[in-house]
């Protein structure tokens, strides 16, 4: 199985470096201008300079030596655009995108769990068929517009919330406001992650329900009925665990998904992750930013795979 | 005994109302504690607010106004504000250029005196004579002298900063630079040319005793890579949040800045950080400008974006382009006028076929004029009929715009076939000659009109634009050639003029429009707001910020 994950890895490493490459488009290149900016625009001579400082005029080949030679010091080059190195520019985007990640993705797992639980105590009831609708309704609104109408209500509007950023302006860290600082990154990230939960939570909520639905279905829950177990104790200790391989899985595999949602979040609430730096690299062709955060993205999607992997393997032994 | 249903009913019942309540009292709860964590932070960024508009809007009048003004502007990671690390795009040059000063300044009307108190040009154009002003001094106190200004000129050489115009026809333009004495500083051109003094005075100034021991400038990190001799001081920088903050250099040797500190913020809507007071200062767009409009609280400047649509053809792909009657109809058949209406709600300025707009001095108000005029398209293309392909880039407003033109032309027996890319795509498109048709928004249309020569001047491009390709004109290249050395003004005014008409006449690039922008602020807040003769965005100048005796 780690020969798996060597090979998918070297796979995604090779590709990363050709992508960007492969696109049309000229990261010195600044021909047109935007609304509201101003370019500077380089001559042949700037334009050849930058070219070899960054080693863009070699081989494709010497580039790809370079580069795995680069990697494997831990070094992922110096971002064309921003100037600086491409580790410190993730190193400090990449905790706030993980954080609204695995915050959102956990508490909608919790709360789809419990709501998925709840429709099959009420199995063919009304509240049922309601809860239902109103998950499948939920799970089918875009984050990004999800997003807005949250941005435009809680936060414009009611003023319950800040309209934008991951914490107010030139707050810096330090232990004598620890406490105040947490709160702060609490009340910003309020709105992103109930943005994400939102368009999470049908998902888990419907896998929760199938899943729970197709356990009860077992013969070892006729016997646990038989012994006279209430319902709360079935549901909770007999069907949700062996319920629970699926959800979890899919908690693990929808991170990969999730970043892509997180991206479009953090655009609404100028939240400073890696989403907007992924869509500047794009915009820009800064071919060493780009390898960089698709690297970063997709060693999280493998790592969180491999613990899926392992994860399930312990719940449930049987799973080869 | 109780039958199945009764009792799992019964049981039920039971569960279900224990496990409703506990449900309920936990969403309780959780509202309470939400509610009182909310008020609590809504009161703190009340009186946050609160204390910043107090000091605003106390004042009335320019000399009452105490220094303790905080601007806060819409923020976003432009790089580190140094020559060497600013962003290409966007204000990260505005910036930078706060903290380090240049030999000469631009106002209204054109360059005015800065840390050069005077200048001198040789009467064959290739030394110019810099006297330097007194009291100039670095962040760090040094005193700024004629050495520091000798040291920029050659380090820029070895090292080209971010936004370079010291360079032309492959070349550095400074041939020798020195300093006779501590306060005046001698340099020799290589080619003399009109555009030599705007170009070297408007460059910055670096201190010597910090960058003559870094050997690569980009990658310096250490804490004076942004001691400048500029009017603010950089006080923090965070990249990740976007967040600048600048104070008010107390010791600066020259116009004194008009606020106490200038704050850059992340903002995600620009028009409701606006509307909250977050930030005061927005180009807004036409469709909120009605709210504003008329009413004291609030002054809209409406200036040319110096920004321009056009159309270029590629005269060497389809040689129809290579006849003056196909792009002259061309010209009369696409309705401008309507482009504005539809795509910018009528915040927009038609283009000159000229090349240099209204708003720029140097524009020719006789040019020829293309009304909007389809029998007179008609009549120069006759019963010809053709088809050509347009590539655009995929913002909304261009991909309106082709539509439109696409209207137009059927009028006339031109078919456009629309083709959409990313933007990248289209400059490199554009750069490597591979249209037949392109629709593209420049800028630096405020500059110096030597931009003319780059553009249809049959030369190698130095970036501004990309040169129209299989075009060449005898005598466009020649009076483009000339002016570019013409020393004084009033005749090269005359020579531009003369350049304009030719252009426009032989129109080989289709000037569609220019975005006007809409500058909103509140004047009782701020109102230092300037337009530089050759820039119109308010916050990147730097006279914005400072008190005004050039006036």
């Amino acid at each position: 199985m780690i020969r798996r994950y060597v090979i998918t890895f070297v796979f995604i490493v090779t590709v990363n470096f050709l992508i960007p490459r492969l696109m049309p488009g000229d990261p010195f290149l600044y021909l047109s201008v935007e609304d509201g900016q101003v370019n500077t625009s380089f001559s042949e001579e700037q334009t050849a300079y930058y070219r070899s400082y960054y080693g863009l005029d070699q081989s494709l080949l010497n580039q790809y030596i370079r580069y795995i030679n680069n990697l494997m010091q831990g070094d992922l080059g110096t971002s064309i655009y921003h100037n600086v190195s491409v580790v410190s520019l993730l190193a400090a985007r990449f905790p706030w995108t993980l954080a609204l990640v695995l915050v959102s993705m956990t508490l909608s797992c919790l709360l789809g769990v419990l709501l998925g639980s709840l429709s099959v105590w009420f199995r063919n009831r009304r509240s049922d068929e309601i809860l239902y609708t109103t998950m499948i309704i939920l799970s089918e609104i875009p984050p990004y517009l999800a997003g807005a109408f949250l941005l435009y209500f809680m936060a414009a509007k009611w003023q319950w919330f800040p309209l934008s950023g991951g914490i107010s302006p030139f707050n810096e860290f330090s232990l004598s406001n620890a406490g105040a600082y947490l709160k702060e990154l609490l009340w910003y990230g309020a709105l992103p992650v109930t943005t994400l939960v939102l368009t999470r939570l049908g998902g888990f909520y419907l896998i929760t329900r199938n899943s729970l639905v197709m356990v009860f279905d077992k013969e070892y829950m006729k016997t646990a009925k038989g012994k006279g177990l209430t319902t709360a104790r079935r549901l909770f200790r007999h069907a949700l665990r062996n319920a629970l391989p699926p959800i979890l899985t899919r908690y693990f595999m929808s991170l990969g998904m999730v970043f892509g949602s997180a991206v479009l979040v953090e655009n609404v609430f100028r939240y400073p992750g890696i989403g907007r730096l992924m869509q500047e690299a794009v915009m820009t062709r800064d071919y060493v930013l780009l390898q960089g955060v698709f690297l970063l993205m997709a060693v999280s999607v493998l790592l969180m795979n491999l613990l899926a992997d392992l994860l399930s393997k312990k719940l449930d032994p049987r799973v080869s | 005994m109780t039958t199945r249903e009764e009792f799992r009913g019964g049981t039920h019942m039971h569960v279900k109302k224990w496990f409703v309540a506990g449900v309920l009292m936990c969403a309780l709860v959780l509202a309470g504690c939400q509610q009182s964590n909310v008020s609590d932070a809504a009161a703190g960024q009340a009186q946050e607010t609160q204390t910043e508009q107090e000091t605003p809007t106390d004042q009335k009048t320019q000399e009452e106004q105490p220094k303790n003004t905080v601007l806060r502007l819409a923020g976003g990671d432009t790089g580190l504000p140094n020559p060497f690390r600013h962003h290409p795009r966007g204000p990260g040059m505005a910036k930078m250029q706060l903290l380090y000063d240049s030999l000469l300044e631009k106002n209204e009307e054109g360059l005015i005196p800065w840390l050069a108190a005077d200048w001198k040009m040789s009467e064959d154009g290739k030394v110019i004579t810099f006297s330097l002003v007194e009291g100039a001094v670095w962040h760090d106190g040094e005193p700024l002298t004629a050495e520091d200004v000798v040291f920029t000129y050659e380090y820029y050489q070895k090292h080209p900063p971010v936004s370079n115009s010291l360079m032309a026809d492959g070349g550095y333009i400074i041939e020798s630079v020195k300093a006779p004495d501590s306060k005046t500083v001698q340099m020799t051109v290589r080619q003399p040319s009109a555009t030599h003094l705007a170009n070297i005075g408007f460059m910055r100034i670096l201190p010597k005793h910090i960058w003559e021991t870094v050997e690569d400038p980009a990658a310096y990190e250490g804490e004076d890579a942004v001691v400048g001799s500029g009017p603010f001081v950089m006080d923090s920088y965070n990249p990740q949040q976007g967040t600048y903050r600048f104070l008010a250099f107390q010791d600066y040797w020259g116009a004194n800045p008009r606020v106490a500190a200038i704050e850059w913020v992340p903002v995600s809507d620009a028009v409701l950080a606006f509307e909250n007071n977050e930030i005061s200062l927005i180009n807004a767009s036409t469709d909120v400008l009605a709210r504003y409009e008329n009413q004291p609280d609030f002054t809209i400047d409406s200036k040319h974006s110096f920004h321009n649509y056009r159309l270029m053809m590629n005269m060497e792909r389809r040689s129809e382009f290579q006849a003056i009657e196909l792009r002259q109809a061309l010209a009369y058949a696409i309705d401008r006028e309507g482009l504005i209406e539809k795509v910018e709600r009528g915040s927009g300025a038609i283009g000159s076929m000229g090349y240099i707009p209204e708003a720029n001095k140097w524009y020719n108000p006789n040019v020829k004029q293309y009304d909007y005029d389809i029998e007179k398209a008609k009549a120069l293309i006759g019963e010809a009929s053709h088809t050509f392909s347009l590539i655009i880039g995929n913002d909304p407003k261009e991909v309106r715009i082709a539509e439109l033109m696409k209207i137009d032309l059927d009028q006339v027996g031109i078919t456009l076939n629309i083709e959409s890319v990313d933007s990248k795509s289209r400059d490199e498109a554009v750069q490597k000659e591979n249209y037949e048709l392109a629709l593209i928004n420049t800028g630096g249309l405020g500059g110096d009109p030597d931009y003319l020569r780059v553009t249809y001047a049959d030369e190698q491009a130095t970036g501004l634009a990309s040169t129209i390709p299989g075009y060449a004109n005898e005598a466009i290249n020649r009076l483009a050639t000339v002016q570019r050395t013409e020393m004084d003004e009033a005749k090269r005014k005359e020579l531009i003029d003369q350049l304009q008409e030719m252009i426009a006449e032989e129109v080989p690039m289709i000037l569609l429009y220019g975005a006007v922008d809409n500058h909103l602020y509140r004047p009782a807040e701020y109102d230092g707001w300037m337009y530089r003769y050759d820039h119109n965005k308010t916050d990147h100048n730097k006279l914005s910020y400072l008190e005004r005796n050039d006036q």
